[in-house]
């Protein structure tokens, strides 16, 4: 088995705000293994790039705080690390790429001059060797042209400036690397590229991945594992085959449902009914309970605690707890909402 | 101009190709300059014509406006001759242009020396404030600004931006004579008139005077040409800098949510650097607008500021010359003034092009 590499526990990051606290990450659980890719998925608003930003310590302090847990990388808790320590982690042993490549890159100095920087933040090399090393990144990730170093990010398009970043991100040879949504601004084709290139990099540097995306189609392609997150927790926890044949959570369940299929003509695409619950006041008991088919009375009252399921499969629905009940007391009722 | 840079991308060797590359990218920017200097030609034409006006817009005749109403009709007659108002006013014109083509400013009605050599001394005085006021505005204005950006809605961020409101808010007449009479009257600190003081027997070469008195070793006259300096700059920097410091912290603001600054922390880059390589960069754009326009305004306040220290600047020679209605003086005075807010554009624009990549030389 894999060292573990990345753990959060019961982490929770809130945001006082003038209008009251955003539980954006309320008590949340994740592990990535060392050269895992995970796919951390859900809607809009559910907390995954505050997840995300944690990890990296880019959540703004205020109006953010860390409300409790840790986030634990090769067994150092991060949430306890002063401004300096920080800086020789990211970049370094955490590095992350973003959704806009388009405006990740600082437009007024030269791609060069850009990795340079994040090279020679946390190597003791000179220019010369480190405008090497730069060069030999960006043509790992099939960019080869010569004179790009002096070029500026106008000058180059979205798909290239995404393997610009990735090279910018991968150039410190990062432990993990955090990936949140970075193919969503791109058209179809240079997406496929861009993950074809990630899942090389993965394997060749063995570098783990954690993938943050909405788009349950990249997830299926990429990713080892899944976690499933609906406001600011964590709903369902499986790898990828399991998640898709056998999904848990009535929230999974809907999500798989609202993919346009191929071989399905559906006059209408689904749907999950309902909204996002405002993350100022969540529901009590369950927080899918206002739009969830199945729900039942305890779903109003308790919420309920993530059920472990086999092959560590988890699910955060009361369902689990019934079905496990009964299949301790062996009975062959199937109440699981799927069917 | 965009294929210019591709061939200077598509060169073989590494390191040719970049001095290539530098070397195309020197050609534009020399072109850009060329083609913005020629843009001030139809400009200073304009200039011209507007202060050849203003003698000859004056209500009636400038001869006798000049002489005043108990001239002999000979003294009007020689003083038309002399100023050539008795030639069609396109002839006058012509001359009036010709002579600024060879540097001739016309001469002084009072001393009746040539104005190009008069008002060079006077030039460099404002210049030489000027400077220093803008050196204090940017440099106080910026990092004030800089400061209250990075401690957004903190104690300081309110504390640097009231202090910017008052600086706004405060005239500068006002500020001239509150600083004269707590730093010069009541402390004694600080001298409040003139540039240097009279007993040195300070012997000027570029009128410059910091300048000179370092050219000459001489650091006692540089301390106290600087001491003179002090009160009026602050005077003539402080609507400026109050304006750049809240200028830089809008700015700075908004850069500072932007994706590549996230990215730039996302390396591990310093918070010193985040600030101040990746944010100012490119918060300075806007801010540089801001530097031309007070820099130019700063010219006018030029005049009150030098009346109230007594400064021997352009705008006391030309406050002396309006009290004299020294026409040519008041002319030529306001054309060097025009001239320069001119150039100070001028250079804001080529800075643009320094700072920002993403600017086109070859589009307007
Ligand atoms: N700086 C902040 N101040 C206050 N609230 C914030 C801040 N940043 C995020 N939030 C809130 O935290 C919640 C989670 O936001 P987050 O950006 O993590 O969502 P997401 O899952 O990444 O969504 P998306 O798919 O749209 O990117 C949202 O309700 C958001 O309004
Ligand atoms: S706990 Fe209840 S409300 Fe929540 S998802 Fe399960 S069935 Fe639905
Ligand atoms: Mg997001």
């Amino acid at each position: 088995m894999a060292e573990t590499l990345l753990e959060l526990s019961r982490f929770k990051m809130h945001f006082h705000t003038d209008k009251g606290v955003v539980k954006a990450v309320d008590g949340v659980d994740i592990t990535v293994d060392e050269g895992e890719i995970v796919g951390l998925v859900g809607e809009s608003g559910c907390g995954k790039s505050v997840t995300s930003l944690s990890v990296m310590g880019l959540v703004p302090q205020p109006p953010g705080k860390v409300e409790g847990g840790s986030i634990k990388l090769s067994g150092r808790d991060l949430t306890r690390l002063k401004r300096k320590e920080w800086q020789r982690v990211r970049g370094n042993e955490v590095a992350m790429i973003f959704q806009e490549p388009m405006t990740s890159l600082n437009p007024v100095f030269t791609l060069g001059n850009q990795m340079v920087e994040a090279i020679r933040q946390h190597k003791e090399i000179n220019k010369k060797e480190a405008r090497q090393l730069a060069r030999e990144t960006l043509q790992e990730v099939g960019i080869s042209r010569d004179g790009i170093l002096d070029e500026y990010p106008h000058q180059l398009s979205g798909g290239m400036r995404q393997r610009v970043m990735i090279a910018m991100a991968m150039v410190c040879r990062p432990k993990l690397l955090i990936a949140d949504e970075p193919t969503t601004a791109l058209d179809v084709t240079i997406q496929a590229q861009i993950l074809d290139l990630m899942r090389r990099l993965n394997r060749e540097t063995n570098t783990a991945i954690l993938m943050i995306t909405h788009d349950l189609g990249v997830v299926a392609e990429m990713c080892d594992r899944i976690i499933v997150m609906y406001a600011g927790q964590v709903v369902e926890e499986t790898d990828a085959r399991r998640l898709f044949r056998n999904p848990q959570h009535p929230y999974t369940i809907g999500l798989l449902k609202s993919i346009p299929q191929l071989d399905r003509r559906l006059e209408r695409l689904y749907s999950i009914p309902g909204n996002v619950p405002n993350p100022r006041q969540m529901p009590s008991g369950c927080r899918f309970v206002p739009r969830c088919e199945h729900a039942l009375d305890i779903c109003r009252e308790k919420e309920p605690p993530l059920f472990s399921l086999e092959d560590g499969h988890t699910s955060r629905c009361w369902l689990n707890a019934e079905e496990k009940e009964e299949a301790d007391r062996d009975t062959t009722g199937n109440t699981a909402p799927s069917s | 101009m965009l294929p210019l840079f591709q061939i200077g991308s598509t060169g073989q060797g590494s390191i040719g190709e970049t001095a290539v590359f530098q070397r195309k990218v020197g050609e534009i920017v020399f072109a850009y300059t060329v083609r913005r200097l020629l843009m001030l030609i139809p400009v200073l034409i304009g200039m011209s014509i507007i202060t050849f006006s203003i003698v000859h817009a004056i209500p009636g005749d400038p001869a006798r406006a000049i002489l005043g109403d108990k001239a002999t009709p000979e003294a009007v007659e020689k003083i038309r001759t002399h100023l050539g108002l008795d030639q069609p006013l396109y002839i006058q014109y012509f001359e009036y242009v010709k002579g600024l083509l060879q540097g001739d400013l016309g001469e002084s009605l009072i001393t009746q020396r040539p104005i190009a050599e008069e008002i060079g001394p006077y030039l460099a005085g404002t210049m030489e404030l000027a400077l220093l006021a803008m050196g204090i505005a940017i440099f106080f204005g910026m990092n004030l600004g800089i400061l209250s950006a990075w401690r957004h809605n903190s104690a300081v961020d309110y504390t640097a931006m009231v202090i910017a409101l008052i600086g706004v808010s405060m005239p500068v007449f006002w500020l001239g004579l509150m600083e004269q009479w707590v730093f010069a009257q009541e402390l004694g600190w600080l001298p409040s008139n003139g540039r240097i003081d009279p007993r040195l027997g300070f012997e000027p070469i570029t009128h410059f005077y910091l300048l000179d008195s370092l050219i000459k070793g001489d650091f006692y006259a540089f301390n106290d040409a600087f001491n003179h300096m002090i009160l009026p700059a602050v005077a003539l920097g402080t609507i400026p800098m109050a304006i750049i410091a809240r200028m830089t912290r809008s700015s700075m603001l908004e850069v500072m949510r932007s994706d590549y600054v996230r990215t730039a922390r996302a390396k591990g880059v310093s918070e010193f650097l985040v600030i101040y390589k990746h944010t100012l960069k490119n918060a300075f754009i806007p801010i540089l607008t801001v530097f031309g326009l007070q820099m130019g305004l700063l010219l006018g306040g030029a005049v009150l500021t030098e009346t109230i220290f007594s400064w021997p600047g352009v705008g006391q020679y030309l406050v002396d010359a309006i009290n004299n209605r020294d026409y040519p003086v008041i002319q030529s005075g306001i054309l060097i003034i025009a001239t320069l807010f001119v150039l100070i554009n001028l250079i804001v624009d080529l800075l643009y092009a320094a700072v920002d990549p993403r600017i086109q030389y070859g589009k307007e």
